[in-house]
Parts: structure tokens; sequence; C-alpha cells
């Protein structure tokens, strides 16, 4: 009878993270595009609520893990023409470099400062990578609304081949259209870093949070993202997304 | 301790002055060990608290000398398992130009991850801009630098500040500012953080790291993962914990360290002769004190442990003077061997406080009251031997025995037949520093012998100048010979000390001179730097093919120089040209064939090693070298020795294309540029300069200048050789002073009996005088031929332990003859005081004395 009991609760538990897997596979599925392009306007608040402005256009192709981007940013001035080129990789952490105009130089990003802030920002640079489905562990916690919408709330834990920063990852997932409403980033048991989606609007047939927000709750600081002129599957050259692209600078 | 409050101190407070005068060689012997010691520490303390300041949480660096590595060196470091976080830096001293602020340290890092392993604790930031890394890296012109700096400067946030760079003077700013503590107060606070890329192109240094500072994963014991990375990364790169630097500038500061004991074992033997003079003559003097102490029952060896107590007091006395005098020279000397280091190494580190060692300070005062001790030790037993009732019969009975001194004579016979068979066995330090020791006590103890000797010699001579007073004169010296030769030995030890380092001064500049004029000879050098010592800017290698097409140049020879670690010990790498150079340069070969080693060397087949890198590293002639290098270690052999004396650690002569094959380096940071005859060599210069300073940082060197350079940095380097001499004279000026002092005291019965047989005031004036001018004679005559011995071993010390310096025999005869009217005349006017107090004296209260 124990041993039935034991088994069940294995499969029931087995199931819940099946459950749980397929979710978040199902969200990966309904956001994937051939390819991305969007002009993003970022704001900084930081602790003292200082406000601070920047603005890029991004340019993704591939998706779900196996895709390249360029993140080139166009406005202040002083930072025009930085460019963060990522290629990421199902299997491994992404590889990232920096392009600096002013001193005509690219540099690798370390898989090392993964978990530093991208520049300035509240979002790391691992953050900027696309998460691949099978590099985590899921399991199903239940069911919490956020702004109104019902959303399952779903703890991803990276496996350790994945290294990353966080000790696991709580989701929330809108239940009509399987976009993520929040993700709490936890290191240990505390949560570091919390990313909040809104604008949520339908693109070209992708339900697409048009808003993100992330709050570093260690430094009290903000950086919200907003998502401008975005386009999916837009006709992007595959050499715009390699370091020679990267040094010829537009 | 009631004898020595009862019997001792009366004793000493009578004769305060002599008293004071006798601890002056510990005195000054104490105070140049701690000086030199204090300074050296404190120098190499601020270098180890810079390089721990910078280092942050670093626990193990990868370098490769002062070359550095490519740029790929890092992902590799970052990706071995063992490493958490690996960031490059570069580092570079630049000038400011503001005044007074001396060098700017700048350290380049990569702004993305370094702060993982530095905090740069931002005080005064203006957030959107220190705290965004973005901009930071995105303005190449941004730099931190420290709150110290900026309360010098008057400088603060987004002011502007002109460094040096390869493009020349060049505006940054100001776009944060590090509090106090850790890596702002590092290098004084003159340290400024740009990122590390930006720093590549202002200091042209191309694609390279100097070095790759790292922390290990968590639980990794960080020397199995110093092994482990050594083993992944090769033998080319070193991967050593932040404090080996601070063992390496150690090693180029050890000359220091060895020139101040040398000078500080001369004063301490100076200080121990002035004790045993002068306590030997308180014991004759007090010797009716002794017989009552004796006749009342006090043991001999009560006796004994009161002198040695005595002497032991005076030990301490003089050692704590010579301590506090020590610590306050220490910062003078600190400064000072900072700014050669500087200079020189371009590691200078001011010593912004001094802090002498405890251990050091402890052992000073150890080895003070040891060597009055030892010094007192004789006298002591003399006094103990003291026969009570011949002490309380008024009378001399100081006279040394002819067996005493056939004893003496045959044990320095036998150290003088050791000093000379260790003369050959010299290639054993253990037995070349036995024969110099040998060679320094037999002359000291045939000292008494050669005083009577001379004195007789000289007695003629001072009787024919004054027949009455010069007899005496000369009688007097004969018939007190261990005070007479105590004194001597004292002064001749002084002498001996100033000719050595004299000696070694001018065979310096005699041979730095002629290796100048032998193999720096090109008409420019062209250099980034300011001086050629320091290697912070460089040139791209088609640089000297622009400067070779300008009008009237006949040649250039590319040159780049790089501090390597070879066994632990940085020296210099030297990548030319080398069938080029040599064609021009005339440098003395000590050991090859001058055409073959140039011809193999340049092919790339082996290296040429300067003298002074042979001597210090044990390498001779055909021995293969192993030179670590980013791309692999080098194996070449030995195809020559010249001299050279480029670098105080040795040179290594290699063919550039080797360099760069092994470095993967084609920078050059100086040129070796040659006029065609007949050119005028103003003009040119004006040329070059006008041609290519304004696009480039730029210094173009005439060889006159550069000679000059040169010369000054070993005007610099013997600067504290000269305070060393000046110690010596002191001391032996002192030590005249002292004698004559206690010799007219302990003659005070006599120059009585004199003056009541009938003596005039000035005949007892002129004995006096004409005493400390022959003491004066006899220290100058035994000290310049002890000096030549000591300039024989001080030259070997030289050679073989310090700078690998292969120095002609020159005797400093223009010192020695500036010693003769300047120790005459400091004995005779040393004789002054004494010899007024003497025919002052109370005729009754002087026949009374005894």
């Amino acid at each position: 009878m124990n041993r039935l009991a034991a088994a069940l609760l294995v499969w029931a538990a087995w199931a819940q993270a099946q459950d749980a897997r397929a979710i978040v596979e199902e969200a990966q599925r309904r956001a994937r595009s051939g390819s991305q392009l969007y002009e993003g306007t970022l704001e900084v608040i930081d602790a003292k609520r200082k406000v601070s402005t920047k603005r890029w256009v991004y340019e993704r192709l591939g998706s779900a893990g196996n895709s390249k981007a360029v993140l080139r940013f166009t406005a202040p001035p002083e930072v025009k023409g930085v460019a963060l080129l990522i290629h990421n990789h199902p299997d491994r952490a992404s590889d990232q470099w920096m392009w600096t105009p002013a001193v005509q130089r690219e540099r690798r990003i370390a898989f090392q400062d993964r978990k530093t802030r991208f520049f300035g920002t509240d979002f790391t640079f691992e953050d900027l990578e696309e998460r691949d489905v099978d590099r985590s562990t899921y399991r199903m916690l239940g069911e919490e609304p956020i702004d109104g919408t019902p959303c399952w709330k779903i703890e991803s834990t990276p496996k350790p081949e994945a290294r990353s920063q966080y000790t696991k990852l709580y989701l929330w997932i809108r239940k009509p259209d399987y976009v993520a409403a929040q993700i709490d980033c936890f290191q240990r048991d505390r949560v570091i870093r919390r990313i909040r989606y809104s604008d949520i609007e339908k693109v070209q047939n992708i339900w697409t949070a048009r808003r993100i927000e992330v709050h570093d709750l260690t430094r009290d600081s903000r950086t919200i993202l907003r998502l401008e002129k975005l386009e999916y599957d837009v006709s992007l050259p595959a050499d715009l997304f390699t370091l020679q692209a990267l040094r010829r600078e537009r | 301790m009631m004898l020595l409050k009862l019997i001792s101190w009366p004793y000493v407070r009578k004769h305060l002055l002599r008293s004071t005068l006798t601890t002056a060689g510990i005195v000054l012997g104490v105070a140049v060990f701690v000086a030199m010691h204090t300074a050296n520490q404190s120098v190499l303390y601020a270098f180890n608290r810079t390089v721990d300041r910078i280092a942050g949480r670093t626990q193990l660096q990868v370098s490769a000398g002062e070359a550095g590595f490519p740029e790929e060196v890092l992902e590799k470091v970052q990706a071995l398992p063992d490493v958490a976080v690996a960031v490059p830096v570069i580092e570079a001293t630049v000038q400011t130009g503001i005044p007074g602020m001396g060098n700017l340290l700048v350290v380049g890092v990569d702004m993305t991850g370094d702060r993982s392993l530095r905090d740069y604790d931002l005080e005064t930031a203006d957030e959107t801009i220190v705290d965004d890394p973005l901009l930071f890296i995105a303005q190449p012109d941004s730099i931190i630098v420290s709150r110290q700096f900026c309360q010098k400067t008057g400088l603060g946030l987004n002011d502007r500040l002109t460094m040096q760079t390869m493009a020349g003077p060049r505006q940054f700013t100001i776009r944060g500012v590090m509090s106090g503590g850790g890596l702002a107060s590092a290098f004084g606070g003159s340290l400024a953080v740009m990122d590390i890329y930006a720093a590549q192109m202002v200091f042209g240094r191309g694609r390279r790291f100097d070095r790759i500072d790292l922390a290990v994963r968590e639980g990794v014991r960080v020397e199995e993962a110093r092994e482990r990375i050594q083993a992944a990364l090769g033998p080319g790169l070193q991967v050593e914990p932040p404090g080996s630097r601070g063992a390496q500038f150690e090693a180029m500061a050890r000359v220091y360290s060895m020139t101040a004991n040398i000078t500080s074992v001369f004063a301490l033997f100076i200080g121990l002769f002035l004790i045993y003079n002068t306590f030997s003559i308180a014991v004759t003097q007090r010797r009716s004190e002794i017989g009552i102490l004796r006749a009342l029952g006090a043991t001999r060896g009560l006796i004994r442990n009161l002198f040695l107590a005595e002497s032991a007091l005076a030990g301490l006395f003089g050692s704590l003077l010579g301590i506090l005098l020590g610590v306050a020279m220490a910062r003078g000397v600190a400064g000072y061997i900072g700014d050669y280091f500087g200079e020189v190494y371009g590691v200078g580190e001011k010593a912004e406080e001094v802090s002498a060692d405890p251990r050091l300070l402890g052992l000073a005062l150890l080895i003070g009251v040891a060597t009055s001790v030892f010094a007192g030790w004789l006298p002591a037993r003399n006094a103990a031997r003291v026969d009570p009732v011949k002490a309380l019969q008024k009378g001399r009975v100081q006279v040394i025995t002819e067996g005493e001194n056939r004893i003496r004579r045959m044990v320095a016979a036998a150290m003088l037949a050791g000093a000379v068979a260790c003369v050959f066995l010299s290639r054993s330090a253990f037995f070349f520093y036995l024969g110099y020791m040998l060679s320094v006590l037999a002359a000291l103890l045939l000292t008494p012998t050669l005083c009577a000797v001379l004195t007789r010699w000289l007695r003629p001579a001072l009787k024919w100048f004054r027949p009455v007073e010069g007899a005496l004169a000369a009688d007097s010296l004969l018939q007190a010979p261990r005070r007479t030769s105590g004194t001597v030995a004292a002064l001749a030890l002084s002498v001996a000390l100033v000719i050595g380092l004299g000696g070694i001064s001018r065979a310096s500049y005699s041979t730095i001179g002629t290796w100048v004029k032998t193999s720096l000879n090109p008409d420019f050098f062209i250099t980034g730097s300011e001086t050629i010592t320091q290697r912070s800017f460089r040139f791209p290698q088609s640089f000297a093919e622009e400067v070779a097409r300008v009008e009237g140049i006949d040649e250039v020879q590319p040159v780049r120089s790089t501090r390597i670690i070879y066994k632990g010990t940085p020296v210099m790498l030297v990548a030319a040209d080398v069938e080029k150079i040599a064609r021009r340069v005339r440098a003395r070969v000590i050991d090859g064939d001058r055409e073959a080693m140039y011809a193999k060397t340049a092919r790339g087949e082996g290296v040429v090693v300067s003298d002074n890198f042979a001597l210090l590293r044990r390498v001779k002639r055909g021995d293969v070298l192993e030179i670590p290098a980013p791309n692999g270690v080098l194996r070449l052999p030995v195809l020559g020795i010249v001299l050279d004396y480029s670098d105080q650690q040795g040179t290594i002569l290699i063919s550039r294309d080797l360099y760069k094959k092994y470095w993967g380096d084609d920078t050059i940071n100086a040129m070796r540029v040659y006029a065609k005859p007949g050119v005028d060599r103003a003009a040119l210069r004006q040329r070059l300069i006008e041609q290519f300073g304004s696009r480039t940082r730029l210094f173009v060197m005439t060889n006159e200048e550069l000679r000059a350079y040169i010369m000054k940095l070993t005007d610099q380097w013997f600067g504290l050789t000269y305070v060393q001499i000046v110690v010596a004279v002191l001391v032996a000026i002192l030590g005249i002073v002292n004698t004559l002092t206690v010799s007219i005291t302990d003659r005070k019965r006599e120059l009585g009996v004199l003056q009541a047989v009938g003596a005039m005031r000035n005949q007892v004036r002129h004995t006096i005088w004409m005493e400390a001018a022959a003491i004066g004679v006899l220290g100058l005559a035994i000290g310049f031929a002890m000096g030549a011995v000591h300039l024989y071993y001080i030259l070997d010390v030289a050679r073989r332990d310090v700078a690998g310096l292969r120095l002609e025999y020159l005797y400093p005869y223009g010192i020695a003859a500036v010693l003769v009217p300047v120790l005459l005349g400091s004995a005779l006017f040393s004789a002054l005081g004494p010899a007024e107090s003497a025919v002052r004296m109370s005729l009754v209260e002087a026949l009374e004395y005894e």
C-alpha cells in the first residue's frame, strides 16, 4: 500500500513537472519567430530616483535558444554606436561581444561576467540570453493571478551545466496567452531581481509584452524597457550577426 | 646595581663628554644599520602595499614579466575550471605635468567585470556616469582618480586632467572619485583607473595585457589551483600570488642592504675599538678604586661583571641613540631609494611612512650591546686581575708584555696566511668571506706592532721638527701601545672604509664611462618615454622604417627591451637587430668569438648575455638558458658574454624575430639612430621632432644627453655611498677626539710632572698637538694599506654577490689625498681642547691624580 502511494506520489510529481515544462515549452513555442526587430527605450531609475534614458535598436535572427542578436545603442550621443553581439546556444551559455566605436575595439564578455549588470541597467548579461527550455527543470507551484490575469506559477531550477547566477526562478505565465507576466529571480532563498511584463499586445500574431520592468531588490533600482517599432520575421542578413559586421559602425 | 650607582655612575658623570664620545661608533654603526634597513623595508612595504591595494581580492596573477602577453591568454585562463574570475590589467606610469605630483600610476582594467575583484568605492560620483560603465567605456577619456589625488591637485569630478599618451599630451575627464583606503590609497593615492582597451590605445600597447588578476573558485585551495593553472598555461607564463612581486622588488633592493651591511660592520668595528680603548684607560685610571673594592672583599668576578655591565650599559645607550638617529635618517634614505627605483625600474614607490620593524630594532640593539660587551671584555678581565696591593700604590702599570705582543703577532700571521689561502679558494663564497674577515682581523691584530714600528720611524722626524716635544710625543705613543693602537685601529678602519667606498665609486664611474663610450654610440635615441628606463609607451615597428626614411639618417636600429622574470629575478631582455648592432657597437667581449656569437644570435641560434648576468646567475658560455615566454619556453645556448651595464640585474640579447615569435609582440620602445656623416645633428633632430612629434609621443635624445642621463643615474646610485663616506669620516674624527680626550686625562699626572720640572705651557701644547698629528699619520698610513685590501674584497663582493660588476681595481688616490688634510686637520683641531685643558690644570691636582 505504502509502495503504491509512494509510486503515485512520484508519478504525480512527474506529471506535474511535465505539465509545468509543457507550459513553458508552449509559451516558448508561441513566442517563436524567425527574427525580431525593435527599438528599445531604456529608463534606469536608481535608488535615489534619478532617471537616465538610453535607446537601442535590437535585431535577432533565429529563436528558442539558437539565435543571434545585435543590440546597438543609438542614444544618448555619448554611447551611440556601442553594440552588443549575442550568439545564443541551446546547449551552453551564450557568447557575447561588446563593440566600443571610440576605441575601435570589441571585447568579449566573459562567462564569469554574465552575472554583472548590463552597463548600468538592472539587467545582467545573463538576462539578455535566450533561455532554452531544456536547460532547467520545472515544478508547478500552483496558480496565482498577476494584475488580475490568472497565471500558472512555476518554479524553474537551472541545471548545474547552465551555470546560472540564479538558484531558481519563479515564473508566472498567463493562462490566456502563455505570455510570461512576472519572473522572480532567486539567489539562494532570496529574491534579488523581479521582472514584470506588461502592455501585452498581439504583434503579427505573437502576444508580446511591450513593457518590461526589472526591479533590482538589493539596490532598489528599476529599469524599464519599452519596445517600439516592433516587428517579427523581418528579413535580416546572417552576416549582420558577426564580429566583422559589429566593427562596421552604423 | 648598587656598585653601578656608587662606583660607575660618578665616574661617567665626571667624564660625561668622553663617555658620550665613546659610544659614537656604536651610535653611528647602529644608525647606519637601522637607517638603511628601515628605509629598504619601508620602500618594500610601500611597494607591497601598493601591490596589495591594486590586487584587491586577487588571489593569483598570470604574467610574463614586463612584456605582457597577447589577449588570447585571457580566454584560456577564464576557461580553466579552477578560475572563478579572471580580469586583465595593464599598468603604466605617466606624467601629469602637475607641479610636485610626480608620476601617476594608471591601471587599465576591464570595467565590465573588474568589480568582482576590486572595489572602486566611488564616493562623490555622479551615479549616472560612474555607476554606468557603458558611459565610462564609451568615452575613452574617462578616468577615475583617488580622493587623495583630488585633494592634492584641487581637481574634482568632471574636471580635465592632462596626461602623456602615445599621441602626445591628451586631456582626460575625471568621471569618478574613489574614496580613501583600498585601491584609492595605492601608490600614495597617485593612481588613476581607466578602461583597459582605452589604455591599450593610449599607451600603444597593441592587443596585449600586462597581467591577469584572478580569483579561484570557492572551495579550491589557492596553491593547488596555482599549480594546475601553471601546468595548463605552461612555463612561459608565471602564475604567482600578488605578493611575489614584492619578492622580485626585494631582489632589486638587495644591493642597498649589502653595502649598508658592510658600512654598518665597519662602523661597529670602529665603535668596538673606541669602547675598548676607553675602557682600557678607565681600568687604569680606576685602579685604586678597584684596589679598594678588592681590599673590601669584592671578588674578581664581581669586578669583571661591574665593568661588563658598564660596557653593556654604554652599548645600550649607544644603540638606543643609534636607533633613534637611524629611524630619523631612514625617511630621507627611503625617499632617495624610492626615487632611484622609480628612475631605474619604473616601479618607484614613495614610502609614505617609515615604520621600523621591531625585530630589526631588537637586532640592532643586540648587535650594539654585544659589540660593546665584547669590546669591554678584555678591559673587564684586566680589571678583575688587578692586584689590590699594587693598585693602591701610585705609578703606572699598563704595559703590554712582549709575550702578549708575540702571541698577537703569531695569531695575526696565522690569520694572514689563512686569508692568503682563502684567496685561492675564493670561488666558494664561504672561503671568500672568511678570507675577507681574516684579512681585516689580521690587520687589526697587527696594528699595535705596526704602530710601534711606524712611531719609531716617525720619531726622528718629530724630533727634528721639535726636539723635545717631538720626542715626548713619540715616546708617549710608544709607552701606551694599547691606547695608541686602539685609536689608530679605529681611525685606520674608518680610512679603509672610505678608501673602499671611494674606490668602488671611482671604478664604477670609470667602467660605466668606458661602456657608455663604446656601446652607446648612436647619434640619437628615440623613445616614447621621457627616459630610456621607462617603457610604458611603445611604437609600432613600422615607425622605425618611417624614421629611417628621413633625410640625413644613415641607420635606425629598433630595440624592444623588456624586463622578464628569469629564475625568480627580473632581468632585462633586449630584442634587437643583432647584426646591425654588432656592426656598430664594440662592446668588450668577456667570453666568446665576436663575429660568430653575434651572427648566430642574429639567426636566433643563441643569446649573448651581459657580464653581470653571467656573474649573478652563475652562467657560463655554452650553458643553455631556459627563458620563459608567453608562446613557450626558449632554450638557447649562451654564445658570448659581453660587458654591458644596461641593467643592474643583467641583460640577455636576442634577435627581434625570435622575440616577436615567442612574445607575440612586434612593438618597439626605443630606436638607436645613426646620422649620415657630415649631417648637421641639431637640424636633424629638429626635423625628426617636427616630422613625427605632432602625431606621436616622441623623445629624441642626443648621445650626450643619454650619457649625461646614465651618469646622473650613476650619481644617484652612489649618492648613498657618499653619505656612508661622510659617516665613516665622521666616525674617524669622533675617534680622534675621543682618544685624545681620554689620552690627556690618562696622562694628567705625566703632563703635570712635565710642567713641574719646568716644561713651558707651549711645549706641553706642542707635545699634545704632535701626538695627535702622529696618531693621524699612523691611522692614515695603516688605513690606506687596509683600504687597499678592503677595496680588493669589496670589488669582488660587488662582482660576485651584489651587482655582477666586473670593476677595475683603481685606488682612489683623489679621495686618499683629501683624507690627509681632513683627518690631520681634525686630529689637530681635536687636540686643541685637550691641550688647553692640560696646560690649564692645577699642578697639585695633576700630581695627585691617579
